[in-house]
């Protein structure tokens, strides 16, 4: 009796496909990512077609207007020159400013640290350091950064202490200094989570290759640029594609360093920044999704752009 | 059992998911088209409750919402107020920078009808350079049918600047705001020879006059103004047309181009130093170590932005005084509005009522809190008491000068765009001081704003 009962239990077993429960385990991704981003996105395209704002206590509209509000964006001012592209290239400056050196060092040190030879001391410690920075709100930071150099901070009381200006230097009157600052705290909160990112990276490539490598009579460099570097570049890819699409979204270090204005002449304004002008007083829904659609159309182009371009060699 | 226990997990991390997109939900994704759907049928629903908003028979609510942004008013009413026992009272402060303020208020004020007792607004504070959008909105009642109606101790424009086109009061001021020229006394000393007010003000009577002794000020190392903008009231709130006229364009009046001129010339003269007058570098120059002679401000100014000067250990309290200055004029100044929908209608106007009315309160106000206040008899009582003198400005009787500039007080030609377009203004034309960039730019960087800013607006 015993025996027969047991049969089909097993065969029940055999039966079981483990996929669907995979499939539960990802649903709820699945839903929050339509209720929180893909909704919220779909929505944004949709009211870039209305005129949507509000007049003092008003509201006018949603009223469809069409393309109106992508027409309006484009359209050159006065002196010939058209907002948003000078906003997008602001943007991009700030970006690569920070991020030029951001993926450099990071490299160099996740290099050292996973070097099997170097073997540093005291990684973990130094590990966390590097990371510290980007745990610090960077709201919190960037005010920090206001009031370090502001005409009546530290570093001009420094500076004057020691002799090496005559007079207060207005760093944020100067395009080349609230950009570079703008960079140097970007720089500062990422590099330590491009570092550790990196590092996965590396450490996920096979040892022996490197031992291969030192046996065959390779250099430190040469290790770096015919090893390390091409087996990274899949995560090399990612990490600056994120970093990329993060950076189009620049918005709270530039906001809260110039108190919202983007100076001087709105030349630390970013896209976000422009889309949040335009949220501010009028609540204007419409202009503002025309902008976000944009940005979203830009990340998109320049994701792929930068992935195309990194992966060329693998093809 | 495994296929239980997993099922349970997989139940439990699905419902712990969802637990957590319940509260964040209704706050995030719902908040926005409820917000945008719900406007309008509000502004139509809300002109049927302004008539019926006078009922007294409104239970008190327990908790009293007051919005404002800055501490000021809070000062004087914790100080002089006694809160009915068992009412709570909420401040909600927003700083008033970029509109942040406006928009925190707005937010509130649209979402009133819907908004349980508790969380109503009760009572809001406004400054002149908005307050028309709130007095010519639905959603602000008539303050007479609350109990507020005796304005003969008031400054007319106070209660002009506080009521909508057809004349509906909606508020009321705790203060009368005409602005004076603040000095300090050792400067004017220095420069002028005197510190005595009518001798400087004889000196600086126009502004060609207020030109040379800027000139001498600076040939004995000191800044005439701590801001390029310092002088911007004296102009705007004199201006002959308002901002943004009857088809909506953008116009900069002829007062403010006047500014515009002086911003310059005071710049690359070294009379000034440029920067925001709210900014720490400004106002550090009213410490005892400062080397600006002239600002400009109503009673609230130095009470209020003077703080440096009357620091114990680095200021320089008793070292000012005040003179009428090249051109009258008049600077903000504190309304208190009442919205539709309140649920402690008595207490808003007992409170109206005391900051206007009560004699013991406005005299606190002059006599402890340095205002010039909103009763006329009461600031009558102080300018003619020969006793009477503030101690910031030297023992100067600085009510009695109020007292006559307060005749001069026009309020007209305002928008409540101004703010905005005022700050936008000042930001970008300091650029253009600075030598940052051409005055084309600073132009084209300012229409900009102002296009971003408000989509109605035609700039040229």
């Amino acid at each position: 009796m015993q025996t027969t009962k047991s049969k089909p239990r097993v065969k029940r077993k055999k039966g079981i496909s483990y996929a669907k429960w995979g499939y539960l385990f990802i649903l709820p991704f699945f839903l929050a990512y339509c209720i929180f981003s893909l909704a919220p996105q779909v929505l944004t395209i949709y009211n870039s077609f209305f005129e949507n704002y509000r007049e003092g206590l008003m509201q006018v509209g949603p009223k469809f207007v069409g393309l109106q509000n992508y027409v309006k964006l484009f359209t050159p001012d006065k002196n010939g020159s058209i907002s948003i592209l000078k906003f997008a290239a602001n943007t991009m400056v700030m970006w690569v400013e920070g991020a030029v050196p951001q993926v450099l060092i990071a490299l160099l040190l996740s290099v050292f640290f996973t070097s099997y030879r170097l073997k540093i001391r005291g990684q973990q410690f130094f590990k966390t350091v590097i990371y510290m920075p980007n745990l610090i709100m960077a709201s919190a930071f960037s005010m920090l950064f206001f009031t370090l150099f502001s005409n009546v901070g530290p570093v001009n009381q420094l500076i004057m202490y020691f002799g090496w200006s005559e007079e207060v230097i207005p760093f944020f009157d100067k395009q080349v200094t609230v950009r570079g600052l703008v960079a140097t705290m970007n720089f500062l909160m990422w590099f330590g989570n491009t570092t550790i990112l990196l590092m996965a990276g590396i450490m996920g490539i096979d040892q022996t290759l490197f031992e291969a490598a030192n046996l065959d009579g390779a250099n430190s460099l040469q290790v770096f640029f015919k090893v390390t570097l091409p087996l990274l570049m899949p995560v090399l890819v990612y990490t600056i594609i994120t970093a990329l699409i993060g950076g189009l979204q620049m918005f709270d270090v530039p906001q809260v360093l110039t108190n919202g204005a983007g100076t001087p002449n709105r030349s630390s304004t970013t896209l976000i920044m422009y889309l949040n002008n335009f949220l501010k007083t009028s609540k204007n829904y419409g202009m503002a999704g025309a902008v976000s659609v944009i940005i979203f159309v830009i990340t998109g182009l320049l994701s792929i752009l930068v992935f195309k371009s990194l992966t060329k060699d693998d093809d | 059992m495994k296929k239980a226990l997993s099922m349970i997990l997989v139940l439990v991390m699905v419902t712990a998911m969802f637990a957590g997109c319940g509260s964040a939900k209704p706050a995030e994704t719902t908040a926005k088209p409820a917000e945008t759907t719900a406007a309008p049928a509000e502004t139509t629903a809300a002109p049927a409750e302004t008539t019926e908003a006078p009922v007294a028979e409104y239970p008190e609510g327990k908790v009293f919402n007051i919005y404002a942004w800055n501490e000021e008013f809070k000062g004087f009413f914790e100080k002089y107020y006694t809160v009915p026992e068992g009412v709570t009272v909420n401040w909600i402060i927003t700083p008033s920078d970029g509109g942040a303020y406006q928009e925190k208020l707005d937010q509130a004020l649209l979402a009133q009808e819907g908004a349980s007792d508790d969380d109503k607004v009760d009572l809001f504070l406004a400054e002149a350079d908005y307050i028309t959008k709130y007095t010519n909105s639905p959603l602000t009642q008539d303050i007479t049918k609350l109990g507020v109606t005796d304005f003969s101790n008031t400054y007319a424009y106070t209660v002009q600047c506080a009521s909508d086109g057809e004349g509906v009061v909606k508020g009321v001021s705790f203060q009368c705001c005409p602005s004076a020229l603040i000095y300090r006394r050792s400067i004017a000393k220095d420069v002028l020879g005197t510190d005595d007010p009518a001798e400087v003000q004889a000196a600086l009577s126009d502004w060609s006059k207020f030109n040379d002794v800027a000139a001498q000020a600076k040939a004995k190392g000191y800044y005439m103004t701590s801001s390029e903008a310092e002088t911007y009231r004296v102009f705007s709130n004199n201006a002959a047309e308002a901002w943004v006229d009857a088809d909506n364009n953008l116009q900069i009046p002829e007062a403010i181009k006047t500014w515009m001129a002086q911003a310059k010339e005071y710049t690359d003269n070294g009379y000034t130093l440029t920067c925001d007058i709210w900014s720490e570098e400004c106002t550090a120059q009213m410490f005892a170590e400062g080397k600006t002679m002239c600002f400009f401000g109503p009673a609230w100014y130095y009470n209020f932005c003077m703080g440096n000067a009357q620091d114990p250990e680095k200021g320089c309290y008793g070292d000012w005084a005040i003179c009428e200055g090249p051109q009258a004029h008049f600077w903000g100044g504190t309304w208190l509005l009442a919205p539709v929908g309140t649920d402690n209608p008595t207490m808003v106007a007992e409170i109206m009522n005391q900051f206007i009315n009560d004699e013991e309160t406005c005299s606190n106000l002059v006599k402890n809190e340095m205002q010039f206040s909103n009763n006329q008899a009461v600031n009558a009582k102080f300018a003619n008491d020969p006793d009477f003198g503030n101690a910031f400005l030297g023992g100067q009787n600085d009510t009695a000068l109020y007292c006559e500039l307060s005749k001069n007080i026009v309020f007209e030609n305002h928008t409540h765009y101004d703010q905005v377009i005022n700050e936008k203004l000042q930001a970008c034309w300091r650029e253009y001081c600075d030598g940052e960039v051409t005055e084309d730019q600073a132009l084209a960087n300012f229409y900009a704003l102002i296009n971003e800013n408000y989509p109605t607006i035609v700039t040229p």
